[in-house]
C-alpha cells in the first residue's frame, strides 16, 4: 500500500509532463506565459498582485482587441488551496480554447473578454515534504490564538510521506465503520442499538498538550474565507479580519475596478451551478440582502439549466456557498453575478450490464462518499490508505491506526480526468458568453417639425438572453448603469429631453424609448453603453 | 462612580506627594497658572488650525525639543502621498516603549472635522511639556505609551483648508470616483464663485419662492410660513453645472466615507452609504490596521470627530449589541459618566442607539476586531456657545444661538454676507451664509479649552488601562524537599487585560506568568486558595497562562519546585498589561 501511495504522490505533484500531472507553481507559471507567448493576438498575461508569500497572481486575459471595452467574465481558481483541480481545470480550459481556436472561440473573444486567474492562492500550491491538505496562504497564523505560531503541526507518524488520519479505539468514540463501505466512518446511532468505537483525528501528536490534535499547523489564510460577505469572524483559516489578505484585495480590486465584469465564476469547493439558489422573499427583503433578488434568482435558474445541459454533468453533491467566499461577495457586495462549481466531482460508474435490471436508481440512494469510493474502485484510483496500527505516545495502551482518505484525493482526481472536464466547461463558457447581454438601438425615427426642429426617437434594447447586469447591481454605486447619450454639436440645441440618460438593469428583450427635440442641422448621433452589455452608436443627419 | 473618581484623585495626590519634580518649570514671573506649562519648549498657538505642513513642522519640533519623550514615524502615505505622522510618546528612559500598555489617538478621519487634529496635537504637547513638572504625567508616561496620529485623513484635511468648501464638504478623502456614472470622474465639483475660499448658499429673488430672510439675522434664510408668500428660492451650495448635464456639483472630489472602510460588520454602499469596495480600500485604513496589529499592546483608543458633544462607544449597529457584555459596558460606563462631568455639554452615547447606524466604522474595528476599549468623541456642541443646552422646543430656524454667538462673540466673523453674482445657469443670484469653519469646527477661543477638556477625558481613559504588579510571592516548604510558590498578580485599574469580548473569541493570547530561576515540577492556576482548588497546566508549567487579569482584580498562580528556594523572579508578560517582574 505504501508503495502505491508513494507512486500516486509522485504522479500527483512531481511529474515532469504538465499534461499528465498537476503542475508545480513554476510549471504553472511557464504554462501561463507560454499561453500568451504563443497566442499574442488573443491572450496576454499580467500579474494582478502578489501573494502573502510573494508569488505573482497571474492573470490571463483572453480577448481580441481592447479587453476593457467589452463585457467580460472573471474566472478564478484555487482560492481554497486544497482544491488544485480548480486551477488545473481553468488553465486547461484556456489552453484548449487557444489551441487552434475554433470560429466560435474567435467570435466569442472578438465580442467578449475572459479574465482568468487560475491560481489565486499560489502559496498553498507548492507543498512541503509532509503532504497535508493545505488551504491557506503564507500569512503566519496562530490558529488556536495561544500566542504560539504553528506549535501543533501534523506529524507523519507512519512515514509514508502523507498526512492522513488517526483512528483510535476508545470507549468515548462515537464512530463506527459504515455497513455499506467500511472505509467510511459514520456516527453510531443509539436508536439502532449501535455503540461507538472510534475517535477520528488527524495524523500527528498533541504537541502542546491541550487535547487538540494539530490545531495549529502551518498554513495561513484560506482566501475563500477572507472575502467580505458573511465573513466568518474568528474562525479557523479566515484571517484576522475581512479582506486582510493581499490575494483577497488583489481579486477585489480587479473585480471592482473592471466595470465590464458581468459575472464571476469560481472553480472551487462550492456549487450553485448544478442547482441554483432558490428565491427567498424574506432574505431578499432585508436591508442586508442575504438571498438573491427575484430576477437574479431566475437568472440563476436559467444559467444552471444551461450549465447542466452544456456540461452534461450529473449527480453533483451539494456544496453550499461558504462564509466569506468570492461567489457570494461578487454578488451581494459587488453586484455582479457569482457562480461556483468544483468542475470535477466523482461520477457514478456505469452499471454492470448483468445488474442493470436490479438497481435502476442507485445513485439517488447512495451518499456522496459512497459514490466517491465506487468511482475510485471502478477507475482504480488510489484514494485510501488502509488502516495500520502504530504506537502513539498520546494514547498509551490503546489501539491507534493510521490511514484513511489520502490528502487532496476527495476533490482532486488524477489530472487526466480534468481534460474532459475542461472541455465540457468550455462548452458551457461559450454558451454562457453567447447568452450575455447585448445592447442595440432599434426603431429609430427622425421627424422634422417646422422651423428646423427635429424629433429624434430611439429604442434601446437588450438583445441578449441575460440582463444587462444583476438586479442587485442597480443598488451598487460601482456598477455602471445603461447610459444613453445624445451627442449633439455646439450648433445644435436641445429643446427637450436629457442629454444623458441612465437606465437600471434591462432584462432579456427589454427596451426603453428616448425622445429628444433638437434645433439645428447636420450630423448627430445617439450612443448607448453599459460596460457589462456593450456599446452601440447610431448616426442621423438632421436637415 | 463617585468612589472611583475619588480614587482617581487620591492616586494623583499620592503620586505628587511621593515624587518631587526634578526640573522646575521656567516660570515667567514666579507664578505658573496651574495645569498649564508656563514656558513650553515647543511654542504653539492653540487658537488656530494646522495644515499638513504645519502638522509636520509641529511634530518635528516636538521630537527636537523632547528627544527622550517623543519619537516620530510615518506609518505610511495617504492616497495623495502625504506622510501619516505618528508620534510615540512615553518616558523612553524607563521600560521598553512598545511593551507598555498603549493608548492610540487619532483625529480627523473625516476631512472637514479638523479639530480632532489639534486636540491630538495638544495632547502630545501637554504630555511632553508637563512631564517634568507634573508627577501624574511623569507616572503616566513611565507606565504607558501614547501613539498619536493628528490626522488620518491628510488629503481631505488639506482640501478642506486650502480649497473652497462648506462646513460639511471634504468629509471624504481624495480617491477619485465617478459619482454620477457619466463616465467622467470628478468633473462637476463645488465652485467658489466669489473666490473667498468658502462655499456658501445661493439664493435667487423669486416671488414664487418659499423662503424669506430672517428678520432678526439677515444672513440667514428661513422658510415662509405655511400661509405666507415667500421671497426667495434656495439653489443649493455655491457652484456651476460644469459638465452641462443639468445638475450642479454632483461629481465632487471623492466621494466616500473613510469611516465606513473598516473590517467589522462592513457592508456595501447600498446598505451603508460611503462604503468603498472592501474594508481597507483606502491606504490610510490599511496603514493604521497594520500599525495596530503590530502593536498588540494597544489597550485603549480614541478617534476624534466632530460634532455634537458626545463620547461615543460602539457598537455601530444594533445587531452587534450582543458583543458588548455587561463587564465591558461597566468599564465604558465609568469613563463615559466621569466624562460627562469633565466636559460640560457632552453626553455619553452608544453609536447606533443615540446617533445612527454605522456599518464598518473605525470604532467597531478597534473594539470588536481587536478587543480594544475605544471611544470616539464628537467635538464641539452648540452647548458651548452660551454654556447651556439649546431650547429643545425650538426647531433649527427658531433657534438663534449660532447667529447670536456670531454677533456678540465673533463680531460677525462667522458668516459671509450676501453678495450678488451673475450665474451662467441661474441668472442673478446672491451668495452668502456660514463660513466653512463655523458651525462644526470650534471658534478659536473655544478650541484650547475644549482641547484640554477632551484630552483630560482621554487621559482618564488611558489611566484606566491595565496596570499590573506582582502583589506578593509566598513560599511554602513541602515534604520531599519541594517548595510551593504562590504569586498574586494585581491589576490596579478598571480595564482587564482582555475585554470580555476578547476572552470569548480569544483575540489576544493569554497573559503569561513565569517563574524564573527555579526548577519547576508542576504549575497551576489557583482558583480558590482557601479550599486549595487549583487547575494544573501540563504544558510549559514554568509559564502559567492565565486567560485574563480582571480590572481592579487579581489572579493567583502556583508552582511546585524542587529543592529549597531562596530568591525567585516572577515575570508577568501581558500583551495589553505590559511586561513586569518582581524578585523576592
Amino acid at each position: 500500500m505504501r508503495l502505491i501511495v508513494l507512486l500516486i504522490l509522485c504522479g500527483f505533484w512531481g511529474g515532469l509532463s504538465a499534461q499528465k500531472t498537476y503542475s508545480t507553481y513554476q510549471q504553472l507559471t511557464t504554462r501561463i506565459k507560454d499561453l500568451a507567448g504563443k497566442n499574442a493576438s488573443l491572450a496576454s498575461v499580467s500579474s494582478a498582485g502578489k501573494s502573502a508569500g510573494g508569488k505573482d497572481l497571474w492573470l490571463i486575459t483572453l480577448s481580441q482587441g481592447n479587453p476593457g471595452s467589452k463585457p467580460a467574465l472573471l474566472l478564478v481558481g484555487g482560492l481554497d488551496g486544497s482544491h488544485p483541480a480548480g486551477s488545473e481545470t481553468l488553465l486547461l480550459m484556456a489552453e484548449k480554447m487557444l489551441n487552434n481556436p475554433s470560429d466560435q472561440v474567435k467570435d466569442l473573444l472578438s465580442k467578449k473578454t475572459l479574465y482568468i486567474m487560475a491560481c489565486a492562492n499560489p502559496d498553498a500550491w507548492d507543498q512541503g515534504k509532509s503532504r497535508f491538505e493545505r488551504s491557506g496562504n503564507a500569512t503566519s497564523s496562530d490558529e488556536d490564538r495561544d500566542g504560539r505560531v504553528n506549535e501543533d503541526p501534523f506529524e507523519d507518524l507512519n512515514a509514508d510521506g502523507l498526512i492522513t488520519q488517526l483512528r483510535v479505539e476508545d470507549p468515548s468514540g462515537t464512530l463506527i465503520p459504515s455497513k455499506s463501505d467500511p472505509r467510511i466512518l459514520v456516527k453510531a446511532d443509539p436508536t439502532k442499538s449501535e455503540v461507538g468505537k472510534y475517535l477520528l483525528l488527524s495524523e500527528g501528536t498533541d504537541n502542546d498538550k491541550d487535547n487538540n490534535w494539530n490545531e495549529d499547523a502551518e498554513g495561513g489564510v484560506n482566501i475563500n474565507k477572507n472575502f467580505t460577505f458573511n465573513y466568518p469572524y474568528f474562525e479557523k483559516e479566515s484571517g484576522v479580519y475581512a479582506a486582510s489578505e493581499a490575494e483577497t484585495k488583489a481579486v477585489l480590486e480587479f473585480l471592482y475596478r473592471n466595470l465590464n465584469i458581468f459575472g464571476v465564476i469560481v472553480f472551487g469547493p462550492e456549487n450553485n451551478l448544478s442547482s441554483a439558489i432558490k428565491f427567498d422573499a424574506a432574505k431578499a427583503r432585508n436591508r442586508i440582502v442575504t438571498g438573491p433578488l427575484e430576477k437574479d434568482a431566475a437568472v440563476g435558474e436559467y444559467v444552471s439549466k444551461m450549465y447542466n445541459t452544456s456540461t452534461g454533468l450529473k449527480n453533483a453533491p451539494a456544496m453550499p456557498l461558504g462564509k466569506g467566499s468570492l461567489v457570494q461577495t461578487a454578488y451581494y457586495h459587488a453586484g455582479r453575478f457569482g457562480f461556483g462549481t468544483p468542475g470535477w466531482w466523482p461520477q457514478m460508474p456505469p452499471q454492470d450490464s448483468s445488474q442493470k435490471q436490479k438497481a435502476p436508481a442507485a445513485a439517488a440512494t447512495l451518499s456522496a462518499d459512497e459514490i466517491f469510493f465506487k468511482w475510485a474502485d471502478a477507475e482504480k484510483v488510489a484514494v485510501f490508505a488502509d488502516w495500520k496500527e502504530i504506537k502513539h505516545p498520546d494514547f498509551p495502551g490503546k489501539k491507534v491506526e493510521v490511514g484513511g482518505l489520502l490528502p487532496y484525493a476527495r476533490w482532486n482526481p488524477p489530472v487526466s480526468y480534468l481534460d474532459d472536464i475542461a472541455q465540457k466547461h468550455n462548452k458551457f463558457l461559450l454558451d454562457l458568453a453567447a447568452a450575455m447581454p447585448s445592447l442595440d438601438i432599434v426603431n429609430t425615427k427622425v421627424e422634422p417639425l417646422s422651423g428646423g426642429v427635429n424629433r429624434i426617437t430611439v429604442q434601446v434594447i437588450n438583445k441578449g438572453f441575460l440582463p444587462t447586469f444583476a438586479d442587485l447591481g442597480n443598488r451598487v454605486k460601482y456598477v455602471s448603469k445603461v447610459r444613453t447619450t445624445l451627442n449633439h454639436t455646439a450648433t445644435q440645441t436641445l429643446l427637450s429631453g436629457k442629454k444623458m440618460n441612465l437606465q437600471a438593469s434591462m432584462g432579456a428583450g427589454e427596451f426603453v424609448e428616448y425622445t429628444w427635440l433638437v434645433n439645428g442641422t447636420g450630423k448627430i448621433s445617439v450612443t448607448v453603453t453599459c460596460p457589462t452589455a456593450g456599446t452601440k452608436t447610431v448616426e442621423f443627419t438632421l436637415n | 462612580m463617585n468612589k472611583l473618581l475619588l480614587f482617581f484623585c487620591l492616586l494623583g495626590v499620592t503620586a505628587f506627594a511621593q515624587t518631587q519634580p526634578n526640573i522646575s518649570p521656567a516660570d515667567l514671573n514666579g507664578m505658573r497658572a496651574v495645569g498649564s506649562p508656563a514656558d513650553p519648549k515647543v511654542k504653539e498657538e492653540w487658537r488656530k488650525y494646522h495644515d499638513y505642513a504645519q502638522i509636520s513642522d509641529f511634530c518635528q519640533r516636538m521630537v527636537k525639543a523632547h528627544p527622550d519623550l517623543v519619537k516620530l514615524q510615518s506609518i505610511g502615505k495617504s492616497f495623495q502621498g502625504r506622510e501619516m505622522w505618528l508620534m510615540t510618546i512615553t518616558d523612553y528612559k524607563s521600560g521598553i516603549p512598545d511593551r507598555k500598555p498603549g493608548f492610540y489617538i487619532d483625529g480627523n478621519i473625516h476631512g472637514n472635522e479638523i479639530q480632532g487634529g489639534e486636540i491630538a496635537m495638544y495632547t502630545a504637547w501637554y504630555l511632553a511639556e508637563n512631564f517634568y513638572t507634573m508627577p501624574f504625567i511623569r507616572e503616566l508616561l513611565r507606565n504607558r505609551v501614547f501613539y498619536i496620529i493628528p490626522s488620518i485623513n491628510l488629503d481631505g484635511r488639506e482640501n478642506f483648508i486650502h480649497q473652497p468648501n462648506t462646513a460639511s464638504s471634504s468629509r471624504s478623502g481624495m480617491m477619485p470616483f465617478d459619482d454620477d456614472d457619466d463616465g467622467i470622474i470628478d468633473e462637476d465639483k463645488l465652485d467658489d464663485l466669489d473666490g473667498d475660499g468658502n462655499i456658501v448658499t445661493m439664493r435667487r429673488k423669486n416671488p414664487l419662492g418659499r423662503w424669506k430672510v430672517d428678520p432678526n439675522y439677515p444672513t440667514r434664510m428661513v422658510p415662509a410660513r405655511t400661509d405666507e408668500a415667500g421671497e426667495y428660492d434656495l439653489l443649493g451650495s455655491e457652484g456651476l453645472d460644469n459638465d452641462g448635464d443639468g445638475q450642479v456639483n454632483e461629481d465632487n472630489w471623492g466621494v466616500y466615507d473613510p469611516n465606513r472602510d473598516w473590517a467589522w460588520n462592513w457592508q456595501p454602499n447600498y446598505v451603508q452609504g460611503g462604503a468603498l469596495f472592501y474594508p481597507g480600500t483606502l491606504p490610510e485604513t490599511r496603514n493604521i490596521k497594520s500599525f495596530v496589529l503590530a502593536h498588540p499592546n494597544i489597550a485603549g483608543a480614541q478617534s476624534y470627530h466632530n460634532n455634537g458633544g458626545m463620547f461615543l462607544r460602539g457598537p455601530g449597529a444594533a445587531e452587534d449589541d450582543p458583543f458588548y457584555s455587561q463587564g465591558d459596558i461597566a468599564v465604558y460606563d465609568v469613563i463615559g459618566k466621569i466624562g460627562e462631568k469633565i466636559v460640560p455639554g457632552y453626553k455619553y452615547f452608544i453609536i447606533h442607539k443615540d446617533l445612527y447606524t454605522v456599518y464598518g466604522g473605525e470604532i467597531d474595528w478597534f473594539a470588536l476586531t481587536r478587543g480594544v476599549f475605544t471611544f470616539s468623541n464628537e467635538l464641539m456642541t452648540s452647548f458651548k456657545l452660551f454654556n447651556q443646552q439649546p431650547n429643545a422646543q425650538q426647531n433649527r430656524f427658531q433657534n438663534q444661538d449660532y447667529e447670536e454667538f456670531d454677533k456678540y462673540l465673533l463680531m460677525g466673523d462667522g458668516y459671509v454676507q450676501w453678495k450678488p453674482f451673475k450665474h451662467p445657469q441661474f441668472g442673478d443670484v446672491e451668495i452668502g451664509g456660514p463660513k466653512k469653519n463655523y458651525l462644526r469646527n470650534h471658534p478659536g477661543f473655544l478650541l484650547e479649552e475644549d482641547a484640554h477638556r477632551n484630552m483630560s477625558f482621554t487621559l482618564l481613559h488611558a489611566y484606566q488601562m491595565p496596570q499590573l504588579e506582582v502583589f506578593s510571592i509566598v513560599k511554602k516548604p513541602l515534604a520531599n524537599n519541594l517548595t510551593e510558590i504562590t504569586a498574586t498578580v494585581y491589576n490596579s485599574r478598571i480595564m482587564p487585560t482582555h475585554s470580555a469580548h476578547d476572552l470569548k473569541y480569544k483575540i489576544e493570547r493569554p497573559d503569561y506568568i513565569s517563574l524564573k530561576n527555579a526548577t519547576v515540577v508542576a504549575g497551576m492556576i489557583v482558583e480558590n486558595e482557601d479550599f486549595n482548588q487549583t487547575k494544573e497546566q501540563k504544558y510549559t508549567p514554568q509559564t502559567i497562562e492565565v486567560p485574563n487579569i480582571p480590572g481592579m482584580g487579581f489572579v493567583k498562580v502556583r508552582w511546585i519546585v524542587s529543592g529549597k528556594v531562596d530568591k525567585v523572579t516572577v515575570e508577568v508578560d501581558s500583551r495589553k498589561g505590559g511586561l513586569i517582574s518582581k524578585t523576592e
